[in-house]
């Protein structure tokens, strides 16, 4: 309810302002409309119901990216889509000489964030936030392709598809789940670097960061994505 | 950024002039910028057109607006998307914009009512442009509330130049131009203060880092030429100094004259010795006004930045 009484009272000010003031005290008003922005009306469902999530242990990966391909073949990815990135950089001052400790990797997909950007600015509503464990999920059927969505995640995870015109992003393999059975990037993770559960149990292991290596500020779109940073140099 | 690109530049682009156009002549009909009667229909005629060619290039610009385009209509469906209110004001502009024109065409009194929602809805019309990029926290360069003003301001001053230039064509007889360049002289500074103060916040680091090299895009970078020549030179500091003189002319006669019939006597002594010189000179102006006003929409596009690109540091 309070979503549609803020959404009048933005609508009100907007107009008020606009009227009386002209131009320039838009600017006020407009902040206001960009802090209502901020407290998503998904928001509440993350902290009723339970919040499943990623973690990730950077020093257990070795880089195969066999949680990529697992993906790839479940879903069967347009061209130039990904729905999960396993992203690699080389270590510059490593003191490992070893060829498989010189890179740091990072196993990336949609991170189900508690307040997604997705979910607020797509026009058709085509995302929804599952009250049950705070997945989101999105209908490509009611894509129109705007690329909204695409511009306002942090982390790239709906990806625009030439071919369809649709956009499409991980969905924590939702209906696998709904089954009882893992998200296959898990259950294909040979050295158990990716996991997921309860994001709140997966937040209590210990060396656990949800920033490391230029990432965005969780701060964003608080992601449910927790990561065990490589105890590198 | 990603599939954002012409398209979108020239539907904001579009947007904001329509409702620039529609404010204009309701401006001109209320008197709040002289007697500019020459102005009181023009802007009416070509606000919804604008908007509605610019909402028509926003279907092709969508992955399914041709293929099944019967898809946009959900587009009224999320209330919290920025995108949706935009649905929302740009068809009720274009309804109502088509209605006060049919009016005024006709010759007939519109219906307060009607004129007055037709301006809320363009300063809607144009907010909107600002704000469907400033509620992007994944763009630094966009996040900020100074988007919508510059975009408002902009658009006020894109639709007077298109509203005059056409009314240079369309209105036959004695050109009544009231305060306009008094009016664009101030729309065209606010916007030079509005870019500055934007410009001084992202180096300040405000914005971060992101937004930092945004701007450097446009300073130096890929989008120089079309920044500096294109905005800045031909679509700002050249319709200043314009707007600028032909205010400080038009003030000299004003001052002289002892009465209103007398200041209007002088105005059109003035005018006829000027004469076509400087309505050519006018007219390149708010063409000129115009171009800017398209590369301001480019290069914020173009230029943006996502905070992150993908890659580990």
């Amino acid at each position: 309810m309070s979503k549609v009484n803020s959404l009048l009272s933005r609508r009100a000010v907007l107009k008020a302002g606009a009227l009386v003031a002209g131009a320039f005290a838009l600017g006020l008003p407009a902040t206001r409309i960009v802090r209502a922005e901020g407290s998503s009306p998904t928001g509440s469902n993350a902290t009723v119901g339970k919040q499943l999530g990623f973690r990730y242990d950077q020093g257990k990966c070795i880089g195969c990216r066999r949680c990529e391909a697992a993906c790839q073949i479940q879903y069967k990815w347009e061209k130039g889509v990904k729905w999960r990135k396993v992203l690699k950089k080389q270590i510059k001052n490593s003191k490992i000489n070893e060829s498989v400790n010189n890179f740091i990797y990072l196993s990336m997909s949609c991170n189900h964030c508690a307040e997604p950007a997705c979910v607020s600015v797509c026009p058709v509503g085509a995302y929804q936030k599952r009250a049950k464990d705070g997945i989101v999920v999105q209908d490509p059927t009611k894509c129109v392709g705007c690329g909204y969505c695409v511009v306002a995640c942090p982390y790239h995870a709906p990806q625009y598809g030439e071919g369809s015109g649709t956009v499409s992003k991980c969905s924590f393999c939702a209906k696998l789940q709904d089954n009882g059975q893992k998200p296959v990037c898990v259950a294909a993770c040979p050295v158990k670097a990716l996991t997921f559960g309860d994001l709140a149990e997966l937040k209590k292991t210990s060396g656990t960061v949800a920033q490391v290596n230029g990432l965005p500020s969780p701060e964003l779109t608080k992601p449910s994505l927790v990561i065990i940073p490589k105890e590198s140099k | 950024m990603g599939k954002w690109g012409w398209l979108l530049a020239i539907y904001l682009f579009l947007g904001g002039i329509g409702a620039g156009a529609y404010l204009s002549s309701f401006a001109a009909e209320k008197g709040l910028i002289g007697d500019a009667s020459s102005l009181k229909k023009t802007g009416y005629y070509i606000s919804a057109p604008a908007v509605a060619i610019g909402a028509l290039l926003l279907v092709f610009d969508l992955g399914q607006g041709l293929r099944k385009p019967w898809l946009i209509l959900g587009m009224f469906a999320n209330v919290s998307s920025v995108m949706t209110w935009g649905i929302y004001i740009l068809s009720a502009f274009i309804l109502v914009g088509l209605v006060q024109a049919y009016f005024v065409w006709k010759d007939t009194k519109a219906p307060a009512i009607l004129t007055y929602a037709g301006a809320v809805l363009a300063v809607g019309t144009m907010a909107y442009t600002g704000l469907l990029l400033s509620v992007v926290k994944a763009v630094p360069f966009w996040h900020t509330n100074i988007m919508p003003v510059l975009f408002i301001i902009s658009a006020l001053s894109t639709g007077l130049s298109a509203t005059s230039l056409l009314a240079h064509f369309l209105e036959k007889g004695e050109v009544k131009e009231g305060r306009v360049c008094q009016t664009h002289l101030g729309l065209v500074s606010s916007e030079i203060i509005v870019l500055t103060i934007f410009f001084g916040l992202i180096f300040s680091g405000s914005l971060g880092p992101m937004a930092v090299l945004s701007a450097q895009k446009l300073f130096y970078g890929s989008l120089a030429v079309a920044f500096w020549v294109v905005l800045v030179s031909l679509g700002l500091v050249g319709p200043f100094i314009l707007y600028a003189k032909n205010a400080y002319n038009q003030r000299k006669y004003v001052s002289l004259a002892v009465s209103p019939v007398e200041a209007l006597n002088l105005a059109k002594k003035e005018q006829a010795a000027t004469g076509t010189q400087a309505k050519t000179a006018i007219c390149i102006c708010d063409g000129a006004v115009m171009v800017g006003g398209l590369a301001l929409r480019c290069v914020i596009l173009f230029a943006a930045l996502p905070v992150w690109n993908t890659t580990l540091s």
